[in-house]
């Protein structure tokens, strides 16, 4: 693309307050620059650790499949319903905002409820259920982290993409723009003061001829 | 050449904000590791009006390797300073005398290393940065410096 020449009024003020906004912009592209490497590098660390948590839940949810099958194969489908309808809930989930780089990115944490920290099976003190239950258990927490992952995902994946467009503006349009504009305010100036000088040339020399006349 | 002569304004406004926004996530006040373990919701204010919490597994992780006098001492967010240009960045630490500090005392335990120290605190270098933020992902921020 090519750069325009911005320039409100040619002078030389204009040209120092051009010369300072273009120290400005790149002081600003240089830590824009630091920021997207350490946004890319937040994003990349990520999908790493959404990669795994992705496995882990897989594996999760195919004990807890199994685990639930065994129960309803030995206690019933009606009982095992019943007893889940019962159970309480023994735990809460905090939701709350963290900073990464400037990216507000959700944090999802789950907190025990002692009180009701354990499932109460009042038919049948069954191993099998509790098992079912400590699996249920086990794969919402899995779930809880790899929702925060892909939330934080989509969120630094946004942000990347609008300092990269930022910094393709800064390095693309912006900078050069000044630049063009300030060396074209320079050739400007210099052109002025060559006709200065040759101007005042030809007024010596018109003078120098005048005084010749006189005598 | 198109000649606009048009004022720019705008794009100096713009410049300007970006980098005043671009450390704006950074704490108002930092609170000591004892103070936050003792929160029921452990947070602290931004300097841009929003809230950061911490994980409470991260503070008592923390506090498993540190004793009852560095987590009076520790504070939190741990500031990475990173400097333009660069490869490695600086953890800064109350302390400024070139001693090993708390902050060198847990990077040095979450990255399974001894921590290089500067003058003014602990220097990472951003291969080790990856093993730090994901054990230390919401005590620890960025602060971009030229």
């Amino acid at each position: 693309m090519a750069a325009r020449i911005r320039v409100a009024r040619p002078t030389k003020i204009e040209l120092a307050r051009l010369k300072q906004r273009l120290r400005l912009a790149m002081r600003i592209q240089k830590i824009i620059k630091d920021r997207l490497s350490i946004l890319v590098m937040e994003f990349l660390q990520t999908v790493r650790e959404s990669a795994e948590a992705k496995e882990r839940l897989q594996k999760v949810y195919h004990d807890a499949y199994k685990a639930l099958s065994l129960s309803v194969g030995y206690h019933g489908y009606a009982e095992v319903e019943q007893t889940l309808m019962i159970a309480e809930m023994p735990f809460s989930l905090h939701a709350a905002p963290r900073n990464v780089a400037g990216v507000r990115l959700p944090t999802f944490q789950m907190e025990e409820n002692p009180e009701a920290s354990r499932t109460v099976f009042p038919a049948e003190d069954s191993s099998l259920l509790e098992y079912t239950s400590d699996m249920a258990r086990k794969c919402l927490s899995v779930t809880v982290e790899l929702a925060e992952l892909q939330s934080a995902l989509e969120l630094l994946g946004d942000e990347i993409n609008k300092v990269k467009r930022i910094n393709n503006a800064l390095e693309y349009v912006v900078i050069p723009g000044l630049d063009i504009t300030i060396k074209y305010l320079s050739m400007k100036f210099e052109e002025r003061d060559r006709e200065e000088v040759a101007r005042l040339k030809y007024v010596k020399l018109l003078i120098e001829k005048r005084e010749a006349y006189a005598y | 050449m198109p000649i606009e002569q048009d004022h720019d304004d705008v794009i100096a406004r713009y410049l300007a904000s970006e980098l005043s926004s671009v450390n704006a996530q950074l704490p108002k006040r930092r609170k000591t590791l004892s103070l936050l373990l003792h929160e029921e919701h452990p947070r602290i204010s931004c300097l841009d009006g929003s809230e950061h919490f911490f994980r409470i597994d991260e503070l008592r992780y923390l506090a498993s390797i540190l004793s009852d006098y560095e987590r009076e001492e520790l504070l939190l967010p741990m500031i990475i300073e990173v400097r333009s240009g660069r490869s490695d960045m600086l953890v800064r630490s109350l302390r400024g005398d070139g001693k090993e500090t708390v902050e060198a005392k847990v990077f040095a335990k979450v990255l399974g290393m001894p921590a290089s120290m500067e003058k003014t605190g602990v220097r990472i270098y951003r291969s080790q940065l990856g093993a730090m933020r994901r054990a230390l992902k919401t005590t620890t921020q960025y602060v971009f410096t030229l």
